[in-house]
């Protein structure tokens, strides 16, 4: 058997992690100062900006090629998912009026468990 | 160690290195062929518990996971999952999910779980999350299992969202509350602090100018606490490719991570300005829709889980939140792992899912 110590698998692995730990916690350092916060928030403000135009612009260019845009993909999807919301609130009335009428959810399937429970005595199996 | 020790030593690995090499030989090729297999394959499917859905309204999902055992506790428990990831964390796959092991412990689960807002609901704020669909959630519950009372617990910003809800409704239906590495001093999330450094960010002009701040700069700001992790994952999951088991585990846990979800402008903005830059929970001074949100005014029992190693929401961050409410009935348990192994994995079944059972069982008649 190999010592642990000498194996140069576990060897790679210890010098990975802790080159991990290493250099998350050099970024880290770096990362708290007040200058990286500038830095990056200005760059992130000119990246939103351009994200913001570049979605403008290809809308037009959707719209000249006859194609449907993302804004019209989302109101189709939300008209959508509006129809599933709908069917599930029927499907959830049904199911409250059957339980109501005394039958089993979900029309014929396994009642629900009674909430009598209480919780197992020390040392016995859960 | 000793001269005679030290050539021991030297003669058992000259001994094992022909072993060793066929074992690397054979871990090479098993990497090829697996290599080729987690390219050209999906991942296992996640959360798979069955379940109903019983509301869908925007970005708010309510399920109910269906019982699996003869008998159940009277108080439900409603998980308030984090806004800005999947609830699947807490449903992987069977034998690792901890909706299952709730339900196979006896207790009746539901979920609000969130997708992603769509651009016209950029607007919702604060007071839509915690005065409407919290409150509607508990309403749907109570309709749906004919109990009044209800167990809340929040992960992460869901936990944040569980302790406002608790303290605006301090005299409502909340029975217990449990509370997974939920933030409370925001000063001490020292990061995302600098991040949002108002002197240099404008949450206004970002707000304005993209609606719903985007998964990908929610993704990257998570990423940039540990910049060389991702790396480093890559190489640990090339040298396992062989390993069945760490593979699957990678793809759940890397698919999650990566899976997450924009966050309504107005609610980011509301975060932005009253926690991260005011830090009113922690001083006592926020409100949400104009209603005081004082967390001393919780006085249900409550359990806080913290993890020893998270680098999203530190200890610092998390400590006060037990002094902080008004609960006799109050624990917290530090336990060992990061922010995601403290409730899903080897780790979580081992520590946190236990715990979590004996502390509520009792609670839950």
């Amino acid at each position: 058997m190999v010592d642990k110590g000498n194996d140069p698998a576990v060897i790679w692995q210890t010098m990975i992690g802790e080159m991990e730990k290493g250099f998350n916690a050099f970024a880290n350092r770096a990362m708290e100062s007040p200058e990286f916060s500038k830095a990056m928030n200005q760059a992130g403000g000119v990246a939103a900006g351009a994200q913001k135009q570049l979605g403008e612009l290809m809308e037009k260019y959707l719209l000249s090629m006859n194609l449907p845009s993302r804004a019209q993909l989302v109101g189709m999807a939300e008209r959508l998912q509006s129809m599933e919301g709908q069917l599930n609130e029927i499907k959830a009335l049904l199911v409250q009026m059957n339980r109501n009428n005394g039958a089993p959810k979900d029309g014929g399937a396994t009642p629900r468990p009674p909430r009598t429970k209480r919780p197992p005595s020390e040392g016995e199996q859960k | 160690m000793s001269a005679t020790a030290g050539l021991r030593s030297a003669a058992l690995d000259l001994a094992a290195i022909p072993e060793r090499i066929q074992s690397e030989v054979e871990r090479a090729i098993q990497r090829s062929i697996k290599g080729v297999e987690y390219i050209a394959s999906s991942g296992p499917s996640l959360g798979s518990t069955p379940k109903d859905i019983l509301a869908v309204r925007g970005t708010m999902n309510l399920y109910h996971y269906r019982p699996m055992a003869d008998e159940i506790y009277r108080v439900p428990i409603l998980i308030v999952m984090a806004t800005t990831n999947r609830g699947y964390i807490l449903d992987m796959v069977p034998g690792q999910s901890f909706i299952e092991f709730l339900l196979k412990r006896g207790y009746d689960v539901y979920m609000l779980d969130w997708t992603a807002p769509k651009p016209e609901e950029k607007s919702l704020g604060m007071e839509d999350y915690v005065l409407d669909f919290i409150p509607d959630c508990v309403r749907r519950l109570q309709q749906d299992s004919g109990e009044q009372d209800v167990t809340v617990i929040g992960y992460c910003f869901g936990g944040v969202l569980s302790l406002l809800y608790g303290s605006i409704f301090s005299d409502g239906p909340m029975k217990n509350l449990i509370c997974f590495t939920t933030p409370i001093d925001f000063r001490e999330m020292k990061l995302f602090s600098n991040f949002s450094d108002r002197r240099y960010f404008d949450v206004d002009r970002l707000v304005d100018s993209v609606g719903n701040v985007p998964p990908e700069m929610i993704l990257s700001s998570f990423e940039m606490l540990r910049p060389a992790s991702r790396a480093v994952s890559q190489v640990q999951l090339w040298e396992n490719i062989w390993n069945d088991e760490f593979v699957k585990s990678y793809r759940m846990f890397d698919r999650w991570a990566t899976d997450t979800l924009p966050l309504a402008g107005e609610y980011f903005r509301a975060i932005t300005k009253d926690l991260m830059w005011d830090n009113k929970l922690f001083n006592d001074t926020m409100s949400v829709g104009g209603r005081a949100a004082d967390i001393s005014k919780i006085e249900v029992p409550i359990l806080h889980a913290v993890a020893e190693h998270d680098h999203i929401v530190p200890y610092d961050a998390a400590k006060h939140l037990i002094a902080k409410v008004g609960s006799s009935d109050k624990e917290e348990v530090m336990l060992k792992g990061g922010h995601v192994s403290l409730v899903a994995g080897a780790n979580a079944i081992k520590r946190l899912w236990p715990k979590l059972d004996n502390w509520l069982g009792g609670r839950s008649i």
